[in-house]
């Protein structure tokens, strides 16, 4: 649609659906000033130390970690759907077909005309914030930022590294490896939800924090060994006013890991299907 | 069965094994054998789970409910506070979800014979698009339906877009764009239920409404459920989207489009369900959705009237019948309920039929526009057989099943004096048998110009074997369903009662 289709009756019917929406949004969020429920959210923040000092990583990994699981596929499928319409895996039916497919090149860069001082700059700039993105992901259950925000990183720093180099990027990455790095994210994710469901029923349970196996209602028990292999590692000192408590932020900071390596895949894959283009000839060479 | 249990061992892999099935899938790209074996094996395992399932809840991460006195409880039956994010499998979900499993069969089966090499996205976007479906009907949180929606609407896109066609991509980047719209609809909707009741759990939130005094928050309760009928309207194509999904409908491979009007039926009756469960007693709201059903059945049937090709008319008669479903639903009835929910599994499965037989016709190179074909009932006269009886059902004539959902639909409406209602639901009838038969005369069964019998043209009228099979199995299931009702109405009317007497509970 272009914007000189909405001239007209067409335009006046927007406008007055714009500002009924406005109207019924802001009149809302005015009433609802100063009278939000707090509901459960006072109940997962009683709880939520016990997991990981950072409460944002206790909610979005562990209470909503389903939520966040399908958010992962969200930005996978994005990734499938994005190098789809560019190429990568169109279909055509074994019989003769009316249309043609659509064919989709990439961006004209020219890497050459890019000042020498600009080469220079960024691959330290590359480097370091490759090494901030791992320092984020590492740090997720303790502190702001995640898997999410390291792929984010990482990614920019693969976008500026081919921006400036171009295939000569230090940083090229092929392409069936961003694949796998998105299969391997969104399956690392998918699958720390076994040890739970194998052991309590309860699918992404964190056996390594294990909080609940105390509850007379609990329907399975945790083994030792799995308390301690996705426990331990994690284990992580408090000082709260009561003293020093240890907690463990369990399977949360795997999970980051895999969601980093899937944010990393998904977003590099569509900036390369973007900048070059996509060649199934290639693809099939590679495989 | 023990619907009290809260780590009800299939619900997890309903999900888990089309998402990792759709990521091997998806790696494997074009090692066809691997694809094949893979994913007809994990289809048939998720059909195998959705019929074995018992019923009860998941709750997800393991975490317990709390009462109002701080003690925790993993008892789904004690009223309490939901800690986890709660999936429920009841027999609602497990007609609909095992009606979807046997498509999904279907759909990768035919999609492993007709394309040849790079389609490992392709069934890869057709598992996750179960998984948004099955997600969308399981889930009993405001939060989890809004990603799964979100999700849904993504691969539909994939799903259109994966022919790589002008048209077929033109499709999928409107319905995208208005996506963006209608997932931030729904957004702000969960936003706006978190504000007032602080649950993003459903149960949790009828309860919070039902036993607190909103004073003067009504209004924002209203602004909520206009941005969740958006999203209904949206998720299921109703008036006024409905050009853009009978596009998507009309630019899929005819078997993607058996999962996407599947998707879309189950988004309808679970995002309907949720309406009628949140705002079923807010005054006027039923009455809205009952307006946008019945617009929406007189909008599509009208179109699919004056359509020149099969798939057009198929569109737009999804689109109709959607309205069919929704009509149910929105008498908010137990017996309208019921109507709508029967409808939905009826529809599901003849329009499967119709689509499989219109892709059938591709295998005759001259496409599906009814000015360009004829004769195709001497060339196959099984095909011409299925699409008419297909068509039958379709139709609302018996035996077949869509004469006693369509039935019920109109009892309820007359009992509710809506007599009007009743005689769009008996018109919409009428004009799809028109509709259909207008393209079938065109097609089948006028005499067409005789094809060249060469060797390279022969091989062009192979139609898969299978195809026939999963034909014969579906108008198995349409006469069966309409001879003996009560096999698909018993799994339907507990979860009617439970909408009009005790919406809080899944």
């Amino acid at each position: 649609m272009e914007i000189k289709e909405l001239r007209g009756i067409k335009g006046i019917v927007a406008a007055i659906a714009l500002l009924i929406i406005f109207f019924g949004v802001f009149s809302s969020f005015l009433q609802l000033e100063g009278n939000v429920a707090r509901g459960i959210s006072e109940e997962y923040n009683k709880l939520a130390y016990r997991m990981a000092p950072n409460n944002l990583a206790s909610w979005v990994y562990d209470y909503r970690s389903i939520d966040t699981l399908l958010e992962t596929g969200v930005i996978y499928v994005g990734a499938v759907v994005s190098v789809l319409v560019l190429g990568r895996g169109l279909v055509r039916l074994k019989i003769p077909e009316e249309d043609d497919i659509v064919k989709v090149s990439g961006m004209d860069l020219k890497t050459e005309t890019m000042p020498v001082l600009l080469k220079y700059f960024a691959l330290p700039v590359v480097i370091l914030l490759i090494a901030y993105g791992l320092l984020v992901v590492l740090e997720a259950p303790t502190s702001g930022g995640g898997g999410f925000q390291c792929g984010v990183i990482v990614s920019s720093a693969y976008l500026l590294s081919v921006i400036i180099y171009g295939k000569k990027s230090p940083f090229n990455i092929r392409k069936k490896t961003l694949v796998a790095f998105g299969a391997f994210g969104w399956g690392l994710y998918v699958l720390m939800g076994l040890p739970g469901y194998l052991a309590t029923g309860y699918w992404q349970y964190n056996v390594g924090a294990d909080l609940w196996s105390w509850v007379s209602t609990f329907p399975g028990a945790v083994p030792d060994f799995l308390h301690a292999v996705f426990g331990d590692p994690f284990m992580l000192a408090l000082q709260l006013k009561e003293g020093i408590s240890y907690a463990t932020s369990g399977i949360l900071p795997i999970i980051n890991i895999g969601e980093s390596f899937n944010v990393i895949g998904a977003i590099c894959l569509i900036f390369f299907a973007f900048i070059y283009g996509w060649s199934e000839s290639e693809e099939d060479a590679s495989e | 069965m023990n619907e009290q249990i809260t780590n009800l061992w299939s619900v997890p892999l309903l999900i888990m094994i089309p998402i990792l099935t759709a990521i091997m899938v998806n790696l494997l790209y074009n090692k066809t054998r691997a694809i094949r074996v893979l994913s007809t094996g994990a289809a048939l395992a998720v059909l195998a789970v959705a019929v074995v399932s018992p019923y009860g809840f998941h709750w997800f991460a393991g975490h317990p409910a709390v009462n109002s006195d701080g003690v925790y409880t993993f008892t789904a039956s004690i009223f309490s506070l939901k800690l986890s994010l709660e999936y429920y499998y009841g027999p609602l979900q497990q007609i609909l979800i095992a009606v979807m499993s046997l498509l999904l069969l279907f759909v990768v089966v035919i999609a492993n014979k007709s394309f040849d090499k790079n389609y490992g996205p392709y069934i890869a976007i057709v598992f996750l698009t179960y998984v948004s479906a099955a997600a969308v009907l399981m889930t009993n949180d405001f939060y989890n339906l809004w990603i799964a929606v979100e999700l849904g609407s993504l691969l539909v896109a994939g799903l259109v877009a994966s022919s790589g066609t002008g048209y077929a991509q033109k499709a999928a980047l409107k319905y995208t764009f208005f996506s963006a719209l209608a997932g931030s609809g729904l957004a702000i909707s969960l936003g706006l239920i978190l504000g007032i009741t602080g649950y993003a759990n459903i149960t949790d939130a009828i309860n919070f409404l039902m036993t607190n005094d909103l004073g003067g928050m009504y209004a924002v309760l209203y602004v909520a459920f206009a941005f969740l009928t958006l999203a209904w309207i949206y998720a299921g194509g109703l008036i006024p989207v409905h050009p853009l999904k009978s596009d998507v409908y009309r630019s899929a491979f005819p078997h993607a489009t058996v999962l996407l009007q599947t998707q879309s039926k189950l988004m309808l009756v679970a995002i309907g369900i949720v309406l009628l469960r949140m705002f079923g007693a807010l005054p006027f709201a039923r009455e809205v959705m009952l307006s946008i059903s019945v617009l929406t059945m007189i909008v599509g049937i009208v179109m699919a009237l004056i359509q020149t090709d099969f798939r057009w008319t198929l569109a737009y008669i999804i689109v109709s019948h959607s309205g069919l479903v929704t009509v149910g639903l929105s008498l908010g009835t137990y017996q309208g309920i019921v109507g709508g929910l029967f409808q939905a599994v009826n529809d599901i499965v003849y329009m499967s039929i119709l689509l499989l037989c219109c892709e059938m016709l591709l295998y005759f190179g001259k496409g599906t526009s009814i000015k360009f074909n004829g004769g195709i009932a001497k060339k196959s006269p099984w095909l011409a057989a299925f699409v008419i009886l297909g068509a039958f059902a379709a139709s609302g004539i018996p035996p077949f099943n869509g004469f006693q959902s369509e039935l019920i639909i109109i009892q309820a409406a007359l009992a509710q004096s809506l007599p009007e209602v009743a005689a769009v639901v008996l018109m919409v009838s009428v004009s799809t048998f028109i509709a259909l038969f207008r393209a079938i005369y065109s097609i089948f069964l006028k005499p067409g110009e005789d094809y060249p019998v060469g060797q390279a043209e022969s091989k062009r009228f192979e139609i898969p074997a299978t195809v026939f099979v999963f034909l014969l199995v579906l108008l198995a299931i349409s006469f069966v369903l309409g001879v003996y009702p009560q096999l698909a109405l018993g799994f339907l009317t507990e979860s009617a009662l439970k909408v009009v007497f005790v919406p809080w509970v899944p």
